[in-house]
């Protein structure tokens, strides 16, 4: 076990995923490869070293993503147009101030063909629908400086009739609430300015009874911690300004415990096989609560602070002051 | 990963590994391309078909290939079938996401392809006139509710698995009576205290109940309390039954109801002097009296009551230290 977060480790783990190919699972999860690119460059950012993978290697992958039928992106090269992966596409074309390679005008009307009478998005043609795919029409139409094309109303009107007794969201309308949906919902409602939605003292009571005794937080009551919601549960209570409604001190600790010592890396709990995503959400929780040495990450957007603030977006969201190095 | 544990292999077992892998990941690209090359030529046929079912057996989360299954029934398969065929062609589709959903029991893409199947049986096998036009959905739709209890037993906190069943449940062509959802959730609770998901489907239900007056809300949430009463004597820690109890308080209009329930949880408190949620819940609740009935309670006393148990609560939870300390904060500034 670790007390510190192992900088260099985590970033040749990210280094090292695009070079498993003689790795089966490698080939399984290329449903999620634009995602998990989204993930493993958040994190670089996140730990100052953007640089690690190689920029225009990455732009060319993300735009052999392109579905130009349905146009959108999917997650791999001849893969279908989704919400999960063409808000991934963005965030990372953003990041790589390479924007002016995508048709906007084509991805908007994709992403409001999507939206449903009852207001929630599909994540696709085939209409699986769920308050993570609003998110993400949400964040990218505001990403792209198009927000104004979306019915606001009816998409606010969604979210709240999502919202529980607890003060949480589910994911359809009846859904049980989840700290995911907290996160989704939340962050869509202050992109739209709208937090009046929100029941604070409830939800943010809901959230803060996440912490477990050994610091993690789960993502529902009486279920287990997983470092992943470290981020999900951190996020809304930092948009919520309430991020000292838990202990700091306890979820770095449980955040840093999950660590991979050897390859790098960080797992859902101590002990587990590491993944980028869990990588990306512990090392975002630790940014938020304020870990030396880490860059601004914005919980809104899950993208690096400056990013957002130098396009205008920034929202009133509060994280922990960033602790001095040898603290 | 989730809940995968790790396991430090030395060089040559990764090299073996990888040698043992070699050959399926060159048979599951082969496949994958031969799929792909076909979706994108447009092929409809029952041989793409059954590529999908080979695919999606390896990798059910290919999401894409979902879709092209669904292409190929709509445009290849269904129109040169009879509608017994398509409801026979369905029906094996719903075995084959069973098994998937067995192996995978939380993968959002195996859960969707069923509500499409559901929603694409044909009417039938009679006609409108003989009464038996939603035979086969009816069959269907009934053998759903059947298959997410299976699901529901194996995993009680299975959010797809409850998702989907108020989506069956809201969809069947002959509803069932809600009441029997009341039966369904009391069982579930009652197996375990802790399963929130229970809880909260069943505060669902009742709310509906209520609203529509097919069931008369003062006498049931009697019912209600004296469950959630055990639920707390048998598990004062359990946070599931206080999240419930504070949804059967509601916004506490009625003073006498709130007074009622803050002695009980008192008499559990002097049982349990050390307990948290007895504490936290006798504070939210006389945060209430102050607030809603300010003019016949005895504010002086129930803000010193507050305060005393916040200042415990710090010591007993410092956790979430500050919330109990703005709380505190709050009384002291006054009602806002």
């Amino acid at each position: 076990m670790s007390s510190k977060l192992l900088i260099p480790l985590h970033v040749s783990y990210i280094q090292k995923l695009g070079e498993s190919k003689d790795d089966l699972a490698y080939h399984l999860t290329s449903h999620l490869r634009l995602n998990a690119i989204y993930w493993g460059l958040t994190a670089l950012c996140v730990m100052g070293h953007q640089e690690a993978l190689d920029r225009e290697e990455m732009i060319e992958f993300v735009m052999s993503c392109w579905d130009d039928e349905a146009g959108g992106f999917g997650a791999h090269p001849e893969h279908d147009a989704h919400l999960l992966s063409t808000l991934s596409a963005i965030q990372i074309l953003i990041m790589q101030d390479a924007l002016d390679r995508v048709d906007v005008p084509r991805v908007v009307s994709f992403i409001l063909s999507l939206q449903q009478p009852s207001g929630v998005f599909a994540g696709d043609s085939f209409g699986e629908f769920d308050t993570r795919f609003l998110y993400c029409a949400v964040s990218a139409l505001s990403l792209l400086g198009r927000l104004d094309e979306l019915d606001k109303e009816k998409t606010v009107g969604y979210i709240e009739r999502c919202r529980n007794f607890d003060g949480g969201f589910g994911n359809v309308v009846g859904a049980e609430s989840h700290s995911g949906q907290a996160f989704v919902c939340v962050a869509a409602l202050a992109i739209l300015d709208r937090l009046d939605v929100v029941d604070t003292d409830t939800l943010c009571w809901w959230l803060s009874e996440r912490q477990l005794p050994n610091g993690g937080l789960n993502g529902r009551p009486e279920k287990l911690e997983d470092v992943c919601y470290s981020f999900w549960v951190l996020s809304a209570l930092s948009i919520l300004n309430k991020v000292e409604w838990i202990d700091a001190n306890k979820l770095s600790s449980f955040i840093l415990s999950a660590q991979d010592l050897e390859t790098g890396g960080i797992a859902d709990r101590p002990g587990d096989m590491v993944d980028v995503f869990h990588t990306i959400f512990g090392v975002a929780g630790l940014s938020i609560l304020g870990y030396p040495g880490l860059v601004d990450l914005d919980p809104v957007y899950c993208m690096p602070a400056a990013v957002i603030e130098a396009k205008g977006l920034r929202k009133g969201w509060k994280a922990l002051e960033r602790r001095p190095a040898d603290s | 990963m989730h809940g995968v544990k790790r396991t430090r292999q030395t060089a040559d077992d990764i090299a073996a590994k990888k040698r043992r892998e070699q050959s399926k990941i060159e048979e599951y690209l082969a496949l994958t391309r031969d799929v792909l090359s076909r979706k994108k030529a447009s092929d409809w046929s029952e041989d793409a078909f059954n590529l999908t079912t080979k695919l999606l057996q390896v990798n059910p989360e290919f999401y894409t290939v979902w879709n092209y299954r669904r292409n190929i029934l709509l445009r290849g398969l269904f129109p040169q079938r009879t509608p017994e065929d398509v409801n026979n062609l369905l029906s094996e589709d719903l075995a084959m996401t069973m098994t998937a959903l067995k192996a995978h029991p939380k993968v959002y893409w195996i859960w969707n392809h069923r509500r499409w199947c559901l929603e694409n049986i044909p009417n039938g096998p009679g006609s409108q006139e003989d009464g038996d036009v939603a035979g086969w959905k009816k069959k269907c739709w009934d053998r759903e509710l059947f298959v997410v209890e299976k699901m529901l037993d194996a995993d009680p906190r299975n959010f797809h698995a409850w998702n989907y069943r108020r989506y069956v449940l809201a969809g069947m062509p002959v509803p069932r009576p809600e009441t029997s959802e009341l039966a369904y959730t009391k069982r579930k609770i009652e197996a375990n205290f802790s399963n929130f998901s229970a809880w909260h489907q069943r505060s669902k239900v009742l709310t509906s109940l209520w609203s529509s007056d097919k069931l008369d809300k003062a006498k049931s949430r009697e019912v209600e309390f004296e469950l959630i009463r055990n639920a707390m004597y048998t598990d004062p820690d359990d946070q599931s039954v206080w999240m419930y109890h504070r949804w059967l308080i509601g916004s506490g209009d009625d003073q006498m109801l709130l007074e009622r329930e803050i002695s009980v949880i008192q008499e559990l408190l002097d049982e349990q002097p050390d307990s948290k949620w007895c504490m936290e819940s006798i504070v939210h609740y006389k945060l209430i009296l102050i607030r809603n009935h300010s003019r016949s309670v005895d504010v002086g006393k129930l803000t010193g009551d507050c305060s005393t148990l916040l200042s415990q609560l710090q010591r007993l939870d410092p956790s979430r230290r500050r919330r109990y300390e703005e709380i505190a904060k709050n009384i002291d500034v006054g009602p806002r």
